[in-house]
């Protein structure tokens, strides 16, 4: 589908009005819907940006083994039992026994298989021998691989380094208890910054040198604490385990003699890597699966809990889950494309061009309309009444004295037309409950009576155009200028009307109709809520002439 | 092109199902398992294919030339691939929605990946143990390490569906239509 529908948090801004959909700062405030939580308490929706996060336990996902959080430092968070992946497919390996000698089936063997032990992957065909690993027994390989793991100059190089911070680290955090507050905010006092941006700047074989700005003279003068930092020095030289991949004469030497571009380790497979990785593919090592975590997510403001995973890692429920799709009603956006046959018009290549250009997204053409639909669905158990109101581009509060001359000169290259009148959407029922359709058909035709005819009387494509179940389908209708660019996107503001049980507060935004509403009905609530509509890119009109020369 | 004449040779122990789209000059040997909805055709010449095959459903096996196409021993053809070199050797293994194109000869003991896709102007042949994955189709030698047991798989799958697939699939016998 091109067209698509976002729903606005307002967590980034002050205001309940969202930016302007041209901005390119607003795509950060504009989620979809399934993305999306909602607080009961506050009545408000709360994105992923937002909320608070808990990390409620860590597993493995292959294994799906419960990593206690004390023990996944020591593990360094990967999984401490037999997953690995595959370093040259990703794949995971599975561990199996070597083959038996000639000529005894594998049947007459142990059961267990023989000694030594491989991790074969299924998908590449690699097995570890090839990198020279071998194990004893079939369980707790990565204990058996610890000792290799120790031993190895990167992991002895990361305990030094550790070792050399800890003194620093240990005296930073007396300081900060001396002096709470004042120092811990300068960037160049914390010695974690301090070894993060030294670690920034140091060589990296292959990738070009980070250069820091240099530090303001009045801050290296006000904190010289940088200096009291002695210089660390790394045990072994830059340099896999050995001596490859350091970029030195040695791997000229061994990219002289390279026969098959599958020998060189790729990018991707050296990336997971944090020491540099041997440029030869065949010396690549498995590397044990990155343990995953569960989240507790939390509301920012009232702390009530939003997303409550159950504990075991087999399970995929939730013990709280209070998504915004189980409230708001979800919206689809559908802009039928032109067809070949009934318009043939500029758009036949220029559309193809775009695609090509654009993939995904439709693209429109100035100076024509074009009716979308919206389809609207009520995930409530109460039928609910709603309204749709779209923003104005340029937003009413901003322009000032200057800028409205210029607003007048530019026009703005699209109007949309919505229906005005609130329609109802029938409540969600269980699938079973809707054997009686006919019935239904009418119920609705008596609560929707007016904006049926509303529309039918002003245009066949702006109004309400199908309900069905729990879901209407509204048409609106997009009219793009002569000189119209750009995307044809706009915020829309969707306020609906729900009974409700608890007794009503205006604390929403509440248009004026809202108000209303809830006055004359002390039963209902209303809600709402802003999304944008993007249905496409405008092509200006220079492009679609010269896209499609012969159409004109 | 002259009309392709219908003659199939189906081995006594092979298990060929009734559903199964044949065209040309087959010959299946013993122990092959083809299942429902498998294709194989023989347009420009015949095919021979020999004893533990398995041809999944949807698997597609063609021959355009005019030599015979020879598939040899215990290979597994999975779902929806598409095979059509010109002769195969043995314990190969032709992932789901692989394809393999007419200029193809594969060898033995050769593993094509998911949606792998080998297609060449000229005539090659893929080496004994070549093994192709991952979206880009690259290719390594396996080390023939696990082969034993490979193989043991291979003769145990093959038994599990000579006893299971006749219990819920009619059967084609090798009579000349």
């Amino acid at each position: 589908m091109s067209a698509t529908i976002k729903y606005y948090c307002s967590c980034l801004s002050n205001t309940v009005v969202p930016p302007a959909p041209h901005l390119p700062s607003s795509s950060h405030s504009f989620h979809t819907l399934p993305e999306l939580y909602f607080c009961e308490e506050c009545d408000a929706v709360r994105c992923n940006e937002c909320v608070s996060i808990e990390v409620s336990g860590y597993y493995c996902p292959n294994c799906l083994f419960e990593v206690p959080s004390a023990s996944v430092r020591a593990e360094k968070n990967r999984c401490a039992r037999n997953c690995f992946f595959c370093p040259q497919c990703f794949n995971t390996l599975a561990v199996v026994p070597s083959d038996p000698p000639d000529g005894t089936s594998f049947h007459q063997a142990n059961s267990m298989g023989e000694p030594p032990f491989l991790l074969y992957c299924n998908n590449c065909r690699w097995d570890s021998a090839e990198a020279g690993i071998t194990f004893e027994k079939s369980t707790g390989l990565a204990q058996q691989l610890q000792k290799h793991e120790d031993s190895a100059p990167d992991s002895l190089e990361f305990e030094r380094l550790k070792d050399f911070f800890e003194p620093l680290l240990r005296a930073s955090s007396s300081n900060t208890q001396h002096a709470p507050g004042t120092s811990s905010h300068s960037t160049h006092t914390n010695p974690i910054t301090a070894a993060a941006s030294s670690a920034l700047a140091r060589d990296i074989p292959g990738v070009s040198k980070y250069h820091p700005p240099p530090p303001r003279s009045r801050q290296k003068s006000k904190h010289g604490s940088k200096d009291d930092m002695p210089t660390y020095r790394s045990r072994v030289e830059i340099g896999g385990i050995n001596g490859y991949g350091a970029g030195g004469e040695k791997d000229a030497d061994l990219f002289s003699r390279l026969e098959h571009p599958s020998q060189v380790s790729t990018l991707a497979q050296k990336w997971t890597g944090s020491w540099s990785v041997s440029p030869l593919s065949r010396d690549l090592k498995p590397i044990r699966i990155p343990l995953h975590s569960r989240l507790t997510k939390r509301c920012p403001s009232c702390r009530h809990i939003l997303i409550k995973p159950e504990q075991k890692a087999q399970s995929v429920r939730f013990k709280i889950k209070l998504v915004a799709a189980n409230y708001l009603p979800a919206i689809e956006v559908h802009l039928p494309q032109p067809t070949a046959s009934t318009r043939r018009v500029p758009g036949a290549r220029t559309t193809q061009d775009a695609d090509q250009s654009n993939s995904s997204r439709s693209s429109l053409l100035p100076g024509k309309s074009y009716p979308f639909r919206l389809g609207l669905k009520n995930p409530l158990y109460d039928p609910i009444q709603v309204r749709l109101v779209v923003q104005r581009q340029p937003l009413p509060a901003v322009p000032s004295a200057g800028e409205a001359s210029t607003e007048k000169s530019r026009r703005p290259p699209f109007a949309i037309s919505l229906p005005s009148t609130a329609f109802s959407i029938a409540p969600y029922a269980e699938a079973w409950e809707y054997e009686d359709e006919d019935d239904l058909d009418g119920l609705d035709d008596d609560d929707g009576l007016s904006p049926v005819k509303a529309a039918k009387g002003r245009s066949k494509t702006v109004g309400v155009l199908e309900k069905k179940a729990n879901t209407t389908i509204v048409g609106g209708e997009i009219v793009i200028a002569k000189d119209g660019r750009g995307d044809a996107k706009f915020n829309m503001l969707v306020s609906y009307t729900y009974r409700s049980d608890e007794p009503p507060v205006d604390e929403m935004i509440g248009s004026k109709r809202a108000t209303d509403l809830v006055k004359t009905n002390p039963e209902t609530k209303t809600f709402t809520f802003y999304t944008v509509v993007d249905l496409g890119t405008i092509i200006p009109k220079e492009d679609a002439r010269t896209a499609s020369p012969d159409a004109y | 092109m002259p009309p392709i004449r219908d003659k199939f040779i189906i081995h006594s122990k092979a298990v060929v199902c009734q559903d199964v789209d044949l065209k040309g000059d087959i010959t299946i040997g013993p122990g092959t398992v083809v299942h429902p909805k498998a294709i194989i055709y023989a347009i420009g010449g015949p095919i021979v294919i020999g004893s533990n095959n398995i041809i999944e459903e949807g698997a597609t096996i063609v021959n355009r030339r005019k030599e015979v196409m020879r598939i040899g021993d215990e290979n597994l053809f999975e779902i929806g691939s598409r095979v059509e070199s010109p002769s195969v050797g043995d314990q190969n293994t032709v992932s789901t929605k692989a394809r393999v194109h007419h200029t193809v000869r594969i060898g033995s003991h050769c593993s094509i990946g998911p949606k792998c896709f080998i297609n060449t102007s000229e005539d090659i042949k893929l080496d004994d143990f070549t093994v192709l994955y991952g979206p880009n189709w690259e290719e390594r030698l396996w080390s023939g390490r696990g082969q034993k047991q490979a193989e043991d798989l291979s003769t145990k799958h093959v038994e599990y569906l000579k006893e299971w697939l006749p219990k819920f699939n009619r059967l084609r016998r090798g009579e000349m239509p």
